[in-house]
C-alpha cells in the first residue's frame, strides 16, 4: 500500500514541473507582457518586475529562480496592480472559490449517489424514469443558462434571494443557495447516472447472485456487497470532476458576483496580467494534483485488487 | 409450412433464419427506445434547419434595424403594430401623469402621424427596398433590432458545425493515437499514455482560455484548442479495445498472411472499435458545443457578427431583467438540442452494447 | 429407505421474455432427489440446466424471467409459495449452491473471512469468533493450506482451484441438506478438476448431503452420480441410473453424447463423432421434439408433437417416439462396448 502511495505521489511531480515551466515561458514570450516590445506598463510595475526577475541573469538562472520561488510559495508581482503581488490576490479570492466548489461537489455527491441508489433499486419505475430524465437535462443544460434563469426567477421576479454577495464577505447564507445549486447541478446529474448504472451492473454480477444464494437479505447485500464495488466508478470520476468544477466556477462566480479566483481570471487574461493568470493556473493545478492524488489513494483503499498487489 | 415463395428462409422449426450484422441489430434495438428516437428526430430537425438556413423564409440574422430593438416575441403582431402599441402606451402614461384618463386630440394626432410613418418607412437591404415594419418577429429582437429566431438558427449553424468538426478532429486524433498505442505497445504506448496522464492533470480549460486570450479569438484557434483537449478519453478507450482485440485469431490470421501493421490496425482492428467511437462521438458533440458556448459566453469564442448559442445567451444575460426572451429562447434552443443528443447517445450505447438490458 | 423425496420438482416451467420473443428455457421438467443421493444433470450449453437449478432456489432475475408453472417441493413444502423470510432461511442453510466461475462468484472487495463468517452468523447464530473458528475448520477440510492465515486474504490472491474450494467450504459450512453444484469444474484446469470433484464427493458423503451435479461432461457424472437426467432444449429427454444409461441409452441424443466421448481404449481410424447440427433457438419454438433436426431416426410424428414419456422400469424413462426395439442405424448401439 505504501508503495502505491509513493508511486502515485511521484507521478505528480513531472506534471507540476511542466506547468511551472509552461508558466515561465508564457510569461516571457506572450505578446503584451513586460518582456515584449510593447512596454505598455506603468513604470513602477516594470521596476518591480525587473528587480524581481533579475533580467540581467542568464535564462537558465532566471528559470531556476522562478521554480524555486514558486515552490516556496511566492508567485511574483502582478503585472497590472502595482501595490500588491499575485499571492495577495490569490490569497483573498481562493478561499471563496474553494468553499463554493467544495460545498457544491459535496452536495452533488450526496444527492447524486442517493438518487442513483433509489433509481437502481426501483428500476424502470416512474420514479426511475423521472429522475433519469432530470439527470439528462442536468447534464445538457449549460451552467450559464441555469445561473441566469435561476437569478431571473428567484431574485428578480420572486425577490426571494439576493442577486449578489457572498456569505464569507458577511452577507446572509442565502447568497450561497443559487451559486451552489447552479454549480452542483451538472455533477449531481452525472453522478446520479453513473451510480445508477454502476449499481445495476453490480446487482447483476455473479457475486451478488452468490450472496443471494447464501440467504442474505437485500439490505445487507446492498450495503455490504454492492456499494463498495459500485461506488468505485464514482470515486474515479471525482478526479475529472474537480477539474471541471474549476472551470464551472468561473462562470458561476461571474454570474453571481462571487469574489472568487475564477472571476478575476478572465479579466486578468484579457488584461494580460500574466503573472496573475499563470499564478492562478499553478495554484489550480496544484490543487487538482492534490485532489487527484487523494482520489487515487481512496480508490486504492476501496479496491483491494490494486493495493494488495 | 413451405408454400410458394417465402420472404425468409426458415429452419426446421419454422423459425425464420436471418443473419444480422452488428448495425442492423443495433438499429432494431434503437428503434424501440422512444427517447432516443425522439432525440434523433429533434437532432435531424436542427440539422436540417441549420443546413437549409439560407433558403428559409426568415429574416436576416445580421441586419440591424435599430428602431426595432428589444421587441418582444409575437405570433400575431408585426413590428409596426408593436411599435405603435408601445407609442400609444407611452402617450397614455404621459396623459395619466397629467391627470387625464385618455388621449386628447393633440396626442391622438401625434399617434396617427407616428402610425403613418411606420406604415411608409422602408429600408434598403442588399439592394432591395423593404417595408421593414411589416416584419414579424416570432421570437423577438435583440439589442440591435436583429431577429432572434434567425440568430438562433444561424447561431445553431455555427455551434453545430463547431461541435461536429471539432469532434471529428478529436476522434481522428484519438483514434489514431489510441489504436497505434494499443497495437504497438512499448515506447510509443508508454509515452502517449504519459502525455495523456499529464494532460488530464492540467486544468485545460484555463489554458484554453489563456490561449484564446493571447493568440486571438478566431474560429481556427477555437477548433485547435478544443480538439487538442478532447481526444484524450477516446484514445484511452480505443487503446483498451485494441489491446483486448490484439490477440484474437483474426488478427493472427492477418499477420500470418503477411498484412502490414498499418493494414492490420486500420483495416481490421479499428472497424471493430467503431461501436465505442460512435457512442463517444454522439456524446462528445454536445460536450464540444458546451465548451465552445462557454468560451463564447465569456467573450472568447466566436466574435460578432457571427453568433453562436453561447454568445446569444451572453447577450441575453445583459438584458434579462427587462427582455427575458433574449435569454430564454437561445437557452431553450440550445438545451433542447443538447439533451436530444444526449438521449440519442445513450440510446446508441444501449443499442450497441445490449448487455445492459435483457441479461439472462 | 425414504418414502418421501427430499426435493421434488414437478412440471417446472421457467420462461424469459426478451425483445425477440419468449424463451422457454425450462419447459416442463420433473425430477426428484432423495436424501444423500447424487443426481447428475447433463446437457449442452443452453439446454436449461442452470436455469432449472436457479429456479429451485428462486434465484431467477424476475424481469425478464418468470416461473410460469409447476412446483418445487422441499420436504413436501412448496418453495414457490414460501415467503421471503422463509426463503432466506432455506438458502445457504438447507440448500446451497456453488457456481461455475469462482473468479466472479466471490466478492472481490471483501476478505473471504467476511464472506464465510456472514453465512455462519446468519444461519447458525454463532458469534464472530466462533464463526471464524468454524470457517477455518471448513477451509482445512477442503484442503486449503495454512487456513488461519489465508482466511484473511482476498479472493484475487487465490488460484482458481483454491477459490472453488473456498466456495465449496462456504456452501457446506452450514451443513445443508442439498448441494447444487452448477458446472463446478468447467472453468478449471483438467488436473484441478479431479481434485475438486474428489473434495465434493468426500465431503458430501461425510456430511450426508444430497448433491445435484450439473455438467456437460459425461466423464464427470459417470464417476460421481448414482442417477442421471439428460436435458435438451429445456426438457429432460432421458433419465436413468448411471450404469443403465451408459449401458443402454435409449434416446438418440444420449446415444450421440456417449458416442462423442473420445476413447483411448478403442482403436479406430474413423473420425471423432459429433452430433450433427446445433442446439435450437429456444425463442418461440413450436410443439415438437426439439431434437428432430439432428436425429437420424426422425419421423413425421416427431415434427408435430412432443413425445410422451415411456417408462422402462427401474427408474429408466425416455421421451422419444422411437419404438422400444427399433433397429439402430449407424453408430452401433450407442452404449459402452
Amino acid at each position: 500500500m505504501t508503495k502505491y502511495i509513493i508511486r502515485r505521489f511521484l507521478g505528480l511531480i513531472p506534471t507540476l514541473f511542466i506547468i511551472i515551466t509552461l508558466s515561465f515561458f508564457i510569461i516571457r514570450i506572450a505578446p503584451g507582457g513586460p518582456f515584449s516590445e510593447e512596454r505598455a506598463i506603468p513604470k513602477q510595475v516594470l521596476d518591480n518586475i525587473e528587480k524581481r526577475y533579475h533580467l540581467d541573469e542568464s535564462l537558465l538562472k532566471q528559470y531556476g529562480r522562478y521554480v524555486l520561488d514558486v515552490l516556496r510559495g511566492d508567485l511574483g508581482p502582478s503585472f497590472r496592480y502595482k501595490d500588491y503581488d499575485v499571492n495577495h490576490y490569490i490569497g483573498i479570492s481562493l478561499p471563496n472559490s474553494m468553499v463554493l466548489g467544495l460545498i457544491s461537489l459535496t452536495l452533488a455527491i450526496l444527492l447524486g449517489i442517493g438518487t442513483g441508489l433509489v433509481s437502481a433499486t426501483r428500476q424502470n419505475s416512474t420514479l426511475d424514469y423521472l429522475s433519469m430524465s432530470v439527470a439528462v437535462i442536468g447534464i445538457s443544460i449549460p451552467l450559464f443558462v441555469v445561473g441566469p434563469v435561476l437569478m431571473y426567477v428567484f431574485a428578480m421576479k420572486l425577490n426571494l434571494l439576493p442577486t449578489s454577495g457572498w456569505i464569507m464577505s458577511g452577507d446572509s447564507w442565502k447568497t450561497m443557495l443559487m451559486p451552489v445549486l447552479t454549480l452542483a447541478l451538472p455533477y449531481f446529474a452525472y453522478i446520479a447516472r453513473l451510480s445508477r448504472a454502476s449499481i445495476l451492473e453490480v446487482l447483476r454480477s455473479d457475486y451478488v447472485r452468490t450472496a443471494r444464494a447464501k440467504g442474505l437479505s437485500e439490505s445487507v447485500i446492498m450495503i455490504k456487497h454492492v456499494l463498495k464495488g459500485a461506488l468505485l466508478p464514482v470515486v474515479s470520476y471525482l478526479g475529472p470532476a474537480f477539474a471541471h468544477i474549476v472551470t464551472g466556477s468561473i462562470v458561476v462566480e461571474t454570474i453571481f458576483r462571487v469574489p472568487g479566483l475564477g472571476r478575476h481570471f478572465i479579466q486578468s487574461a484579457l488584461n494580460r496580467d500574466y503573472t496573475l493568470i499563470m499564478g492562478t493556473v499553478i495554484v489550480y493545478s496544484a490543487i487538482l494534483l492534490i485532489m487527484n492524488f487523494i482520489v487515487d489513494i481512496v480508490y486504492g483503499f476501496m479496491d483491494p485488487r490494486i493495493s494488495y498487489r | 409450412m413451405s408454400e410458394g415463395t417465402r420472404q425468409q428462409p426458415q429452419n426446421p422449426f419454422g423459425q425464420p433464419i436471418k443473419g444480422v450484422s452488428l448495425w442492423t441489430d443495433a438499429w432494431r434495438r434503437l428503434k424501440k427506445n422512444r427517447m432516443a428516437i425522439g432525440g434523433l428526430v429533434l437532432v435531424t430537425l436542427y440539422s436540417l434547419l441549420s443546413l437549409l438556413a439560407p433558403l428559409l423564409p426568415i429574416h436576416s440574422y445580421k441586419h440591424q434595424v435599430l428602431s426595432h430593438q428589444y421587441l418582444p416575441p409575437s405570433l400575431t403582431m408585426s413590428a409596426g403594430q408593436l411599435l405603435c402599441a408601445r407609442e400609444e402606451e407611452r402617450l397614455l402614461d404621459a396623459a395619466k401623469n397629467s391627470g387625464r384618463p385618455s388621449l386628447n386630440d393633440e396626442e391622438k394626432e401625434e399617434l396617427a402621424r407616428f402610425t403613418q410613418t411606420i406604415e411608409n418607412e422602408t429600408m434598403v437591404f442588399d439592394g432591395r427596398t423593404v417595408s421593414i415594419h411589416r416584419n414579424r418577429y416570432l421570437l423577438g429582437t435583440d439589442a440591435l433590432g436583429r431577429d432572434l429566431l434567425a440568430r438562433i438558427i444561424y447561431g445553431g449553424q455555427v455551434s453545430i458545425a463547431i461541435g461536429l468538426v471539432g469532434t471529428l478532429t478529436a476522434v481522428l486524433i484519438g483514434l489514431i493515437i489510441g489504436a497505434l498505442a494499443g497495437y504497438l505497445g512499448g515506447t510509443f504506448d508508454y509515452i502517449s499514455m504519459r502525455v495523456v496522464d499529464v494532460m488530464y492533470g492540467l486544468p485545460y480549460m484555463l489554458l484554453v482560455i489563456i490561449f484564446m486570450a493571447i493568440f486571438g479569438r478566431n474560429v481556427i484557434n477555437l477548433f485547435l484548442c478544443l480538439a487538442l483537449v478532447s481526444w484524450l478519453t477516446l484514445s484511452r478507450v480505443v487503446r483498451g479495445q485494441i489491446i483486448s482485440l490484439k490477440n484474437s485469431e483474426f488478427v493472427q490470421a492477418a499477420r500470418v498472411v503477411g498484412a502490414t501493421t498499418g493494414r492490420i490496425v486500420f483495416r481490421h482492428l479499428v472497424p471493430n472499435t467503431l461501436g465505442v467511437v460512435a457512442v463517444f462521438t454522439t456524446l462528445q458533440i454536445p460536450s464540444f458545443i458546451l465548451m465552445e458556448s462557454f468560451l463564447s459566453y465569456l467573450g472568447l469564442g466566436v466574435q460578432a457578427p457571427l453568433a453562436s448559442w453561447g454568445s446569444l445567451v451572453r447577450d441575453g444575460v445583459d438584458g434579462m431583467n427587462n427582455y427575458p426572451w433574449m435569454l430564454f429562447f437561445p437557452g431553450l434552443a440550445m438545451t433542447v438540442f443538447l439533451f436530444s443528443m444526449n438521449f440519442l447517445g445513450d440510446g446508441l450505447r444501449d443499442a450497441l452494447d445490449p448487455q445492459s438490458k435483457n441479461r439472462l | 429407505m425414504q418414502n418421501e423425496a427430499l426435493l421434488r420438482v414437478e412440471n417446472l416451467k421457467t420462461y424469459f421474455s426478451t425483445d425477440d420473443g419468449i424463451v422457454k428455457a425450462v419447459d416442463g421438467v420433473s425430477f426428484s432427489l432423495n436424501k444423500g443421493e447424487t443426481l447428475g444433470i447433463v446437457g449442452e450449453s443452453g439446454c436449461g440446466k442452470s436455469v432449472m437449478n436457479l429456479s429451485v432456489m428462486r434465484l431467477i432475475p424476475s424481469p425478464p424471467g418468470k416461473i410460469m408453472d409447476g412446483d418445487i417441493l422441499f420436504h413436501g413444502k412448496s418453495i414457490l409459495g414460501m415467503s421471503a423470510d422463509e426463503l432466506r432461511t432455506l438458502r445457504g442453510n438447507k440448500i446451497s449452491m456453488i457456481f461455475q466461475d469462482p473468479m466472479t462468484s466471490l466478492n472481490p472487495f471483501l476478505k473471504i473471512s467476511t464472506q464465510l463468517v456472514e453465512t455462519l452468523r446468519l444461519h447458525q447464530g454463532l458469534s464472530t469468533g466462533q464463526a471464524r473458528e468454524k470457517a477455518i475448520q471448513m477451509l482445512r477440510r477442503v484442503g486449503i493450506p495454512n487456513p488461519e492465515k489465508r482466511i484473511d486474504a482476498y479472493p484475487h490472491q487465490f488460484s482458481g482451484g483454491m477459490r472453488q474450494r473456498v466456495m465449496i467450504s462456504m456452501a457446506l459450512s452450514c451443513n445443508p441438506e442439498i448441494l447444487i453444484a452448477d458446472e463446478p469444474t468447467t472453468a478449471l484446469d483438467v488436473t484441478i478438476q479431479a481434485q475438486i470433484l474428489e473434495i465434493i464427493k468426500d465431503l458430501t458423503a461425510t456430511l450426508g448431503t444430497a448433491v445435484i451435479l450439473i455438467t456437460h461432461d459425461l466423464g464427470v457424472v459417470s464417476g460421481m452420480c448414482k442417477r442421471i437426467c439428460v436435458m435438451y432444449a429445456g426438457r429432460i429427454v432421458e433419465r436413468a441410473d448411471t450404469d443403465d444409461l451408459f449401458r443402454e441409452a435409449k434416446h438418440p441424443y444420449t446415444r450421440g453424447l456417449i458416442q462423442s466421448v473420445p476413447r483411448i481404449d478403442k482403436v479406430t481410424q474413423r473420425r471423432l463423432y459429433s452430433i450433427p447440427g446445433t442446439p435450437p433457438n429456444l425463442i418461440n419454438i413450436p410443439d415438437c421434439c426439439p431434437f428432430h433436426p439432428r436425429c437420424e431416426h426422425a419421423m413425421d410424428v416427431c415434427r408435430r408433437t412432443y413425445p410422451a414419456e415411456t417408462d422402462f422400469g427401474n427408474g429408466h424413462s425416455v421421451s422419444c417416439w422411437l419404438p422400444v426395439d427399433a433397429p439402430q442405424k449407424r453408430g452401433g448401439s450407442g452404449g459402452i462396448e
